[in-house]
């Protein structure tokens, strides 16, 4: 898997590409974990090119949500089908606010 | 490495245990099944279930220890995907329940994945067995028996209708 960081004025922006399983489960969430403590607590996950997620990846998405929960932040996930099949067949996407595009995501953050 | 077998209707994938291999094995997996299934449905939900599995050898068969094997047999049976997936680790004394954990809680999924992406799963423990019996004088017919199981393997089997 690919991490590439962003940043769109004050948030946060990870874009994921590739296969996000175990084996990148660790740096992944290493990266967000820096990436929350020392951000504003606008986050953006850009998975679009993501092309296959395990239970392993959801591990890590549910800890950053949590970890910007204590930061009274907010966390913004994009997703494709093939990512959207795995949240939705683990029920995270009645907790986690998803969009389809980062013009979606910007506008959610451009709202408040 | 992932050492690949194929035949017409079947395929064997032999990988250690590196979770690093997971997704070449995965990937190996994914072709083979939309090339005999043409669902692509089918073969994404058999990725899902298989990489679960994998992983849950790695991590709790074999402590994520790397020396070790992991087997993959597939095979097509009419509309039927039978896959088998052999570890020799630690073998589990039952099936973990299928249901999902608190929303906030970040493991605990896997299970649930498999259960709900093939229509069947059974789990074998194979063990080969040495059986001693020792008869002492003047005992007749009556024996001291000895067992011990000298090897093992684990099977998970999955099923999926195409």
């Amino acid at each position: 898997m690919i991490i590439k960081e962003q940043k769109h004025d004050d948030i946060d922006i990870v874009i994921l590409s590739g296969r996000f399983i175990m084996a990148d489960a660790d740096e992944a969430r290493k990266k967000l974990k820096t990436l929350i403590d020392q951000g504003s607590g606008k986050l953006i996950i850009d998975m679009e090119q993501v092309t296959f997620i395990d239970s392993s990846a959801c591990a890590v998405l549910i800890s950053a949500f949590k970890s910007i929960q204590i930061k009274s932040g907010r966390l913004v996930l994009i997703t494709n089908p093939v990512v959207q099949s795995l949240i939705e067949l683990t029920r995270l996407h009645t907790i986690f606010e998803i969009v389809p595009s980062l013009t979606a995501a910007l506008a959610v953050f451009n709202k408040d | 490495m992932v050492k690949i077998e194929e035949k017409k209707d079947s395929i064997t994938l032999r990988i250690s245990s590196s979770i690093e291999l997971v997704s070449p094995l995965a990937e190996a997996l994914d072709a083979f099944c939309l090339a005999t299934t043409g669902s692509e449905s089918c073969a994404f939900e058999v990725q899902c279930a298989v990489v679960e599995a994998v992983n849950n050898i790695i991590l709790h068969a074999y402590n994520k220890d790397t020396h070790n094997d992991i087997i993959l047999q597939c095979r097509k049976e009419n509309s039927l995907l039978l896959i088998e997936i052999i570890d020799y680790g630690l073998s589990m004394s039952s099936l973990p329940i299928p249901s999902l954990p608190a929303f906030d809680a970040e493991n605990g999924r896997g299970w649930w994945i498999i259960h709900s992406c093939v229509d069947n799963y059974f789990y074998k423990v194979i063990e080969c067995i040495e059986r001693q019996r020792v008869y002492k004088p003047n005992e007749g017919s009556n024996y001291c028996e000895d067992i011990s199981v000298k090897s093992h393997s684990n099977v998970l089997t999955l099923t999926k209708q195409f």
